[in-house]
């Protein structure tokens, strides 16, 4: 499986028109993680940096590296092979091995089962190698560095996994190949090269078989209940629900832990499973608080929870956790305020949807309306530092803002002089008061001149108290011959 | 008018904040009527001399006194959280104050940086005016009290927002504390269009990209040079602040000409007078050399030297040298002095130098401007493995209060600017690193916009635009002070009183803040104690001599009439010779035939950007060979045609030394002296580009005025150009001369001694190892492999079977052996297994293994892949102490029967292990697949008849760009010999890519031969064929080394990252031992 297959499987079998790459950052540089088919052929492979590559071929498309992704890919294969065996487990980034050992007969026989397994490798688009062997590693070896048929004497040394230096040490002997080395005494290899690398060799060799460890995901914490009846009542399975939820709660509390995720799976009779999920901003096993969550999940549902023929079986895992130490309430109650809150944002975010529960994060700009900007809830970031604002002054910025900031017609002294009056919304305001400027400068580098118009700002109050926040568009006779004037906010 | 001045003026040596040049605060401060400037950077003054020197420059453009005055301080920033307090020195005792203030910081952090509390400014505040910058003031009450009356609170309107209140605050805070209040704008850069580069710096120094910097940066652009006017405007509130800026600059008594230097007195005893000493000294040694009597001219010689010195004043200086000299003479270490001074019959007496005056026809005088009063210059040379013998002892006689190193600014190159602009643009290090791999060296000064298209990148993309823009303007920005190579300024008063002292990043190290040009401008005396690597291996060679042969020699008893060494110069046999190995020298020997030592002055001295670019070389070579008569360029009546024969006479009429240029500048352009040596100054530093104008107009309107050839006088301006950057006066050339002739002496008598010598003083000179085992293998000396049985840690001789010596190579030349295993090996030789190699030499596991695979276990019978497989079995890092219990401990194996390795693969590994193969060259092993492709080695394409098409490869052992760059020469390296290719610029641009990188390259060209029988091939196309180099192993990777001389490619490379030549053009695969 190349990673690039992913990418592929993503853009739904339709690949970029041109050679792609994978990239990634490493030490600053813009490196490729791994490359297409096409662009390996061109001798672009892992390693080289990006600059470097487009250099020899400037159509190179470049995606980001997702190593996650790829890995669930990896996964989502390996559980289709449990359709051949039971003993499934992954190798690296891009193996998958098999036990097959009295499991060949559906297919008739070794081959057979090769066959099948390719053709719905090929059908799924996932370029493959595979390669029968008798012990785990020689088949590992096989496919990784052979065509899967030849023998594992013809292999070269570094089909043995031991660390590169081992494998230069080797070629530096002059011994090249598996082949080289099988036939030799172990007991000078093992003086030189370490006691492990003899046991390898042995099992490439098939001298020494090892079973492979079956890849087993079992969620953190998992209870369930049967019921040899089904239940036909919606409430009845909610209180199960519950119950498990209370179970659930003392397991995670017994390993000090919380859970972010809670899943419950309701196995109708008739085989359909209902599959519901929650998350929580917080680690917590409040069993209260989680099925309070599911109520809601549950009442936000388009086609509500429908029993049928009965529930045979209710099972709620918690597979992602987080450690949580139990906390002590504060006499005065103050550190309840924090979880209430996370709670409450939990229900609306459940509610609402993620995306509609935001929060402001801080802006690191001069320009006044760059300052503040809105992020969902959930979002992890880090917390906002707000500019502490200085005892003893008046607030420099408004909290309210304009946007756009509104043009006004304004009167004022040049070059840099403060406005004597102004009109917005056709009154006219008489300036009785004024603090200024606060002179700030275009950003040069968003703009593709380079340059860009320094606001002037004011603070401002008229003759009946009410304060404003205005600016002068440019510098007078420096960058526009007649600056216009903006109100941008006003002060409480 | 209003009358103000900036007295918060900072430059770019306040560095990454300041935003101009020094000279640039200085002119634009003029152009806007200030009255005066004051220039002040953090904890430093590094920047004040180009200050005073760009106010001199305008005073001297203008003609006439200008009313305006300079003042210098520094911005003093605390550690202790006292705001920024500027001081300027009001008396010369003043800023004495200053830098003994800005000592104490810098001495008491490691490296970089200024340590101050406000204690130590009221400790040193007397004859200081203070300016407080805006901060808080709380803590400044001991400070006030102490300094009352010389104390200014600032104020600036910046446009923040709520300037005119922070104003009143701060006039009552002044009136509270009773100080005076002044207006001061907190400059940062010249003029309103320094914003955006500010913001550049601000993100450099930050390590921010400009887009994340967000509120690090300034909200506006300010903080420029502002008009007296709109000063008073913005300050209309208190008009008395902009009035104070004139009260105290009318209290500053101190300019940098008060400066008074004074040489040290120690060389001179109690009871006499410098030059007294001088005159006893000189003579007594006189006559300790000639005992039978002074000769009669030499007597004359110092006499009429002895005038000058004490006529301006030399003689402590020439003392001081002395002492120097002295104490490397004492301690065995080798040294030579140039430098216009140096040659002299003083120096010559007191063996500082070793070119012997009455020999060669030296006047002193010509030496020695009396009328431009510029200091004597002796530059001394020691061996550079013990230099820094010299330096320190130089810090224990002076002390470090009154000895310290010259500093070298570092400004921006090419490389560091884009590199740093485009991280600063938040450009990848990526694109970053592609721009500036490609860029040739220095040639680069302009980042062209082909450098760009080449590497893929549009030009006209904004942030590439952008990258440009800024990198021009960064571009000869300082960056950090560092020490200088080895210029020491010393002192008789405390130097810590002239100019702060700082710590450099060599432990033991103290440098000035000054740099060369700083210290000339003011008139301080520098000594530079140089390193040569040519020394020491002049020393190792003469002690190699004494050994083995039992002659002694010394820089000046080696014989100077020897015509075989002659013979074998005009050969162009010139490799490890010093000076004259390089490939163009190597090219010229054969056309200049030298025949006595002005030759040698002349062949060092022509080879050089100066005669190159003045076109001086084939004129003087035309004459030298007879082809044209020795006719002097002559102006037209009334003046004397024969006035250039005495700036001439001794180069056939041809100008070669740049002395002979500026004398030709005052004798036929009528420069005065002093204009002719601003010239020369003007040229060095390449600043006023404006000015260079002006003078090129002048020395060729001069001459031309004066009834001179306009070409010619072109030709000598253009002369002077090159010199300005590559200057070769006439005195260094005699003294280089010296030791030209001290190593062909070696290279021709004693070959085998001199090659080792050569190699044990690695790195030096041009050529990497394997071109000096190469050229001594040529001459017939019989060179012997690396072996744990007979090899020392240095190379050294052994007894060869026709009675002379052969060079046995030594454990150093393999990569990261250590000098302390190699003491072992000899020490508890020999050895009949590797077994007994590990156990009584106690080696660690990496050395057995380094000396395996540098195939150095032959004498007991094992390859290297023998060696290695024994090798990795056996323990190492065997403690003494358990090494008798465990004698014997390893079993016998059955005979592992490992394949044979291929002579390509071995050849390959010596290659990577030592960088050198006395098996085979690697090119031998390529010869087949060469020859079906019809590819000539060098035998053969030196034997083609001229005019030739043909196709050749080799390794590249050079790649030079000389000059203007118009053609690129590279020497390519084979089985047979060497040819020498010849790429002219045009093509260069197209092959870039296979010029830069190759390690093994594929010439086409044309064969081209000159009547000296010089051989060039004159490239039509190029071949990276560096691929190849791997078929000759898949274990090992065979890069040879190119040359030293190989440097010119990566000029930029900070020469503190070790040796040039350790810089692997393509990387190393990856090793491990």
């Amino acid at each position: 499986m190349l990673p690039s297959e992913n990418v592929i499987r993503a853009a739904g079998y339709a690949p970029p028109e041109t050679p792609f790459a994978l990239v990634e950052k490493r030490r600053g540089a813009v490196c490729i993680a791994a490359a297409d088919a096409r662009a390996l052929a061109l001798g672009i492979g892992p390693g080289l940096t990006l600059a470097d590559a487009r250099a020899r071929l400037p159509e190179l498309a470049a995606i980001d590296h997702d190593p996650v992704a790829d890995h669930a890919l990896l996964e989502w294969l390996a559980d289709g092979c449990d359709r051949y065996s039971p003993m499934v487990a992954t190798d690296g980034a891009q193996g998958i091995i098999l036990d097959i050992t009295g499991c060949v007969h559906p297919f008739g026989d070794e081959a057979g089962l090769v066959g099948d397994a390719q053709r719905r490798f090929n059908r799924q688009g996932i370029t493959s190698a595979l390669a029968l062997a008798d012990t785990p590693d020689a088949a590992l070896a096989l496919a990784a560095n052979g065509d899967g048929r030849s023998a594992v004497a013809a292999l070269p040394v570094t089909a043995l996994r031991v660390d590169p230096e081992t494998h230069l040490a080797l070629r530096r002997a002059g011994l090249k190949t598996i082949g080289d080395l099988a036939g030799r005494p172990r007991g000078p290899l093992a003086a030189r090269f370490g006691t492990a690398m003899p046991v390898l060799l042995s099992r490439l060799l098939g001298e020494e078989d090892v079973r492979i460890t079956p890849r087993r995901t079992p969620p953190e914490v998992q209870v369930e209940a049967r019921f040899a009846e089904p239940v036909t009542h919606a409430e009845i399975a909610l209180a199960t629900l519950d119950r498990l939820m209370r179970d659930a709660a003392t397991i995670l509390s017994d390993r000090g832990r919380g859970g972010r995720r809670f899943e419950a799976a309701l196995f109708r009779s008739d085989g359909h499973i209902a599959r519901l999920g929650v998350n929580s901003g917080q680690p917590t096993r409040d069993a209260a608080i989680i099925a309070r969550l599911f109520r809601e999940r549950i009442d936000a549902l388009s086609d509500p929870l429908n029993p049928g023929f009965g529930y045979d079986l209710i099972r709620l895992t918690v597979p992602v956790t987080e450690p949580l130490i139990a906390q002590q309430l504060e006499l005065e109650g103050g550190g309840v305020t924090d979880a209430e809150l996370a709670a409450l944002i939990d229900r609306l975010s459940t509610r609402l949807g993620r995306g509609r529960v935001r929060r402001f994060a801080v802006g690191d700009s001069h320009i006044p309306e760059q300052t503040a900007f809105e992020l969902p809830v959930a979002e992890p970031g880090s917390p906002s530092i707000w500019p502490q604002r200085e005892t003893d002054e008046p607030p420099l910025r408004p909290l309210h803002l304009f946007d756009p900031p509104q043009r006004i017609d304004v009167t004022a002294e040049v070059p840099d002089g403060p406005p004597r009056r102004f009109r917005w919304r056709r009154t006219l305001h008489e300036v009785t008061h004024a603090e200024g400027p606060e002179r700030i400068a275009a950003e040069w580098w968003k703009r593709r001149n380079g340059k860009g118009l320094t606001r002037d700002y004011y603070r401002i109050e008229d003759m009946r108290g009410r304060r404003f926040w205005v600016f002068r568009h440019g510098l007078y006779g420096v960058e526009k011959p007649m600056p216009d004037w903006y109100l941008h906010g006003l002060f409480a | 008018m209003t009358a103000f001045a900036e007295l918060a003026a900072a430059t770019n040596f306040s560095f990454l904040h300041g935003a101009s040049h020094p000279c640039d605060m200085v002119a634009a401060a003029l152009e806007l009527g200030h009255c005066g400037i004051g220039i002040a950077d953090r904890n430093t003054v590094a920047g004040v001399v180009q200050a005073h020197v760009a106010l001199r420059d305008a005073v001297a453009e203008a003609g006439q006194p200008i009313d305006f005055k300079l003042i210098v301080g520094a911005r003093l920033v605390f550690a202790d959280g006292t705001p920024d307090i500027i001081a300027y020195p009001a008396t010369r005792r003043g800023w004495g104050r200053l830098t003994r203030l800005l000592t104490t910081g810098n001495l008491r952090v490691e490296k970089g940086g200024c340590h101050l509390e406000l204690g130590d400014l009221v400790e040193h505040r007397h004859d200081l005016l203070l300016i407080v910058m805006p901060g808080p003031c709380d803590g400044l009450r001991p400070l006030v009290d102490a300094a009352r009356g010389n104390i200014w609170l600032a104020a600036s309107m910046l446009r923040g927002g709520r300037d005119r209140r922070q104003l009143r605050d701060r006039i009552e805070q002044a009136a509270a504390m009773r100080l005076p209040l002044i207006a001061v704008n907190d400059a940062l850069y010249a003029g309103p269009g320094q914003r955006r580069l500010h913001d550049i710096l601000t993100c450099i120094r930050e390590k921010r990209t400009v887009q994340t910097a967000g509120r690090l940066l300034a909200s506006n652009g300010e903080r420029h040079l502002k008009s007296p006017a709109e000063m008073a405007r913005l300050f209309a509130d208190a008009p008395d602040a902009i009035a104070q800026t004139q009260r105290l600059l009318a209290r500053i008594g101190f300019t940098l000409d008060d400066l008074r230097y004074e040489y040290p007195h120690e060389p001179v005893p109690a009871g006499y007078t410098p030059q007294h000493w001088l005159e006893t000294l000189t003579l007594t040694k006189a006559a300790e050399r000639w005992p039978g009597g002074i000769p009669p001219r030499l007597s004359t010689l110092l006499a009429d030297e002895f005038a000058i010195i004490e006529r301006q004043n030399y003689a402590a200086y020439f003392l001081t040298v002395h002492d120097i000299v002295a104490f490397a003479q004492g301690e065995g270490i080798l040294c030579q002095g140039r430098g216009s001074a140096a040659n002299s019959a003083v120096c010559f007496v007191l063996g500082i130098t070793a070119v012997d005056p009455l020999k060669n026809n030296l006047l002193f005088s010509r030496f020695i401007s009396e009328e431009r009063k510029e200091p004597p210059d002796i530059d001394v040379d020691f061996e550079h493995e013990r230099r820094e013998e010299v330096m320190q002892y130089i810090y224990r006689r002076y002390g470090r209060e009154r000895a310290g190193i010259a500093a070298t600014v570092i400004h921006y190159r090419p490389r560091s600017a884009v590199r740093e602009v485009g991280k600063a643009l938040g450009l990848s290090e990526d694109v970053t690193t592609r721009l500036t791999s490609t860029v040739w060296g220095s040639f680069a000064d302009t980042i062209e916009r082909q450098r760009f298209a080449e590497t893929g990148f549009d030009p006209d993309s904004p942030e590439i635009a952008r990258l440009g823009e800024f990198v021009g303007q960064i571009l000869k920005f300082p960056r950090h002070l560092s020490q200088h190579v080895g210029g020491f300024v010393l002192t008789q008063d405390r130097l810590d009183e002239t100019v702060p002292i700082h710590n450099a990043a060599m432990a033991d190290r103290t440098f000035i803040e000054w740099d060369k040009d700083d210290i000339d401008a003011l008139g301080l005396m520098k000594v530079d104690v140089l390193a040569l690597g040519m020394l020491s291996c002049i020393r190792k060679a003469f002690a190699l001599i004494a050994t083995h042969i039992g002659t002694h020699y010394t820089l000046d008893n080696v014989p100077d009439d020897a015509p075989d060494v002659y013979d074998m110069l005009c050969k162009g046999d010139s490799i490890g010779v010093f000076q004259i190995e390089s490939r163009a020298q190597i090219n010229m020997l054969p056309r200049l035939r030298p025949r006595e030592f002005y030759d040698l002055v002349i062949q060092v001295a022509i080879v050089r950007p100066g005669p190159i670019q003045g076109d001086m070389v084939h004129p003087y070579l035309r004459r030298r060979q007879g082809h044209e008569a020795h006719d002097f360029p002559a102006p037209a009546p009334p003046h004397d045609p024969d006035e250039l024969r005495s700036v001439l006479g001794k180069t056939l009429g041809i100008p070669l030394f740049q002395e002979q240029a500026m004398k030709l500048a005052i004798v036929a352009a009528d420069f005065t002296p002093s204009e002719a040596n601003l010239l020369r100054r003007a040229m060095a530093t390449f600043r006023n580009v404006g000015a260079m104008d002006q003078f090129e107009t002048k020395m060729v309107g001069g001459m031309v005025a004066r009834g001179y050839d306009e070409a010619f006088a072109r030709r000598c301006y253009q002369q002077i150009e090159g010199f300005g950057s590559y200057g070769f006066p006439e005195s260094h050339a005699l003294a280089f001369a010296r030791l030209v002739w001290v190593s062909s002496y070696l290279k021709c008598r004693y070959p085998a001694i001199f090659a080792a010598a050569l190699l044990n003083a690695q790195p030096m000179g041009f050529y990497a190892p394997a071109q000096i085992v190469g050229d001594v293998c040529n001459h017939g000396v019989d060179v012997r492999p690396i072996d744990i049985n007979a090899s020392d840690w240095d190379n050294s001789l052994e007894r060869a079977a026709d009675g002379g010596f052969a060079l046995r190579l030594g454990l150093r030349q393999i990569d990261g052996f250590r000098e302390v295993w190699a003491r072992l090996i000899a020490a508890s030789r020999p050895f009949d297994s590797i077994e007994a190699l590990a156990r009584r030499a106690a080696l660690p596991q990496h050395a057995l293994r380094l000396l395996a695979d540098a195939d150095a276990c032959r004498s007991i019978g094992l390859d290297r892949r023998e060696a290695l497989w024994e090798v990795r079995r056996t323990p190492g890092d065997v403690l003494p102490l358990f090494a008798a219990a465990q004698a014997r401990e390893l079993g016998i194996e059955p005979a592992a029967d490992l394949p044979q390795m291929r002579p390509a693969e071995h050849v390959a590994a010596d290659y990577q292990t030592h960088r050198l193969s006395l098996k085979a060259h690697p090119m031998q092993f390529l010869r087949g697949m060469f020859e079906r492709e019809g590819v000539a080695s060098s035998a053969a394409t030196a034997a083609a008849k001229d005019g030739r098409r043909i196709k050749t490869a080799g390794i590249v052992l050079v790649r030079q760009r000389p000059g203007k760059g118009n053609a690129i020469f590279i020497t390519l390296e084979d089985e047979t010999g060497i040819t020498n290719v010849v790429i002219w610029a045009r093509l260069f641009e197209r092959y870039r890519r296979a010029i830069m990188a190759s390690r093994l390259m594929l010439v086409e060209g044309e064969l081209q031969r000159s009547p000296e029988g010089v051989i060039h091939l004159m490239a039509t196309r190029i071949h990276d064929r560096s691929a190849e180099l791997g078929r000759l192993s898949d274990t090992h990777d065979a890069m040879p080394d190119t040359t030293r001389g190989d440097e010119d490619l990566h000029p930029d490379y900070p020469r503190t990252h070790g040796h040039p030549r350790s810089v692997r053009v393509m990387p190393r695969s990856r090793d491990f031992h």
